[in-house]
């Protein structure tokens, strides 16, 4: 793949950025193994690119860490906003970007028109859900508790994989965006999609690592 | 919905999810690197979700770390060569 870059690039020296664009794209596509993956991966790219723009350009020096902090956000928005609002982890990712008072106003630029609507729908449902999820809790637990002095049977092998694979299910829920307010279904089939994404993410970034490096 | 759903008796909600879950659970396990042979999808459940944390806190390292390389390299980017220009130009 890298040779196949230098070549590439010494004939578009003289190309416009949008050529360069749809390069990188073509390059990654071809290497992309699952085809449900290459359209997240044209959205990711060209909203990535259209986000660097944003927070990089500045004429400004920035130090390191700020750009990174910069390159980092930005990716992860392109990486949630690619999915259109179709999974809850992209929501709950935009939405709590948009909670975070340093990040507030880069992501609404990173966002344009599409962020007044994310932002506030999630956390009214949220809030709710995680709310009334409480109250059900404390009214279900107490009776549970007393049911459960009656008989234990803790030390089946059944009771303990269900209490390990119950451990394993809240650090998931940490790990994923928006996890802590999703039953074991949803965080399952969000963690599928979460993966999935992820590997787009940082298969793109590899690339343009690369080709950064190798113009270097 | 999901009072409903506490109210009945907890075995036979289990019961109607369990199926789903255990395929779910293989579909994680496709996804996970390193191939695994086939087990009892019961028993090893616990240890596919341990993975799939790990996978996916993997995963944000190499994210941060490929921020990381890529802020150096784009501040270090000599200003007068055309190939800068590009990258420049593309993404900064």
């Amino acid at each position: 793949m890298k040779s196949i870059i230098i070549v590439k690039l010494d004939d578009v020296i003289d190309c416009s950025t949008v050529d360069v664009l749809f390069l990188i794209i073509d390059l990654n596509l071809q290497e992309s193994k699952m085809h449900d993956s290459s359209q997240l991966k044209k959205e990711f790219i060209k909203k990535w690119v259209q986000g660097l723009q944003i927070c990089c350009s500045s004429k400004r020096q920035m130090s390191i860490l700020e750009r990174k902090r910069n390159i980092k956000l930005s990716a992860d928005i392109a990486l949630a906003s690619a999915k259109n609002a179709t999974t809850s982890w992209s929501k709950a990712l935009i939405s709590e970007a948009k909670k975070d008072r340093e990040k507030n106003i880069l992501v609404d630029n990173l966002l344009g028109h599409e962020s007044k609507f994310m932002g506030a729908h999630q956390k009214v449902t949220s809030h709710n859900r995680i709310r009334s999820k409480k109250i059900l809790r404390r009214s279900c637990g107490i009776g549970k508790r007393i049911k459960k002095m009656g008989y234990r049977r803790s030390d089946s092998p059944t009771c303990i994989a269900k209490r390990l694979v119950k451990k394993r299910t809240q650090v998931l829920k940490r790990l994923v965006p928006g996890g802590e307010s999703m039953d074991e279904f949803s965080i399952i089939t969000e963690a599928l999609d979460y993966i999935l994404s992820l590997r787009v993410q940082v298969d793109v970034m590899k690339n343009i690592v690369n080709a950064t490096n190798l113009l270097n | 919905m999901s009072s409903r759903r506490s109210r009945q008796s907890s075995s036979s909600a289990s019961r109607i999810t369990d199926d789903q879950i255990i395929q779910l659970i293989s579909k994680l396990q496709q996804l996970l690197p390193g191939t695994r042979i086939q087990r009892s999808n019961k028993a090893s459940a616990s240890k596919v979700l341990q993975e799939t944390c790990n996978y996916v806190r993997s995963l944000h390292r190499e994210v941060d770390d490929l921020s990381d390389r890529l802020s150096q390299l784009l501040s270090t980017i000599d200003a007068d060569s055309p190939e800068a220009s590009i990258i420049r130009s593309l993404i900064m």
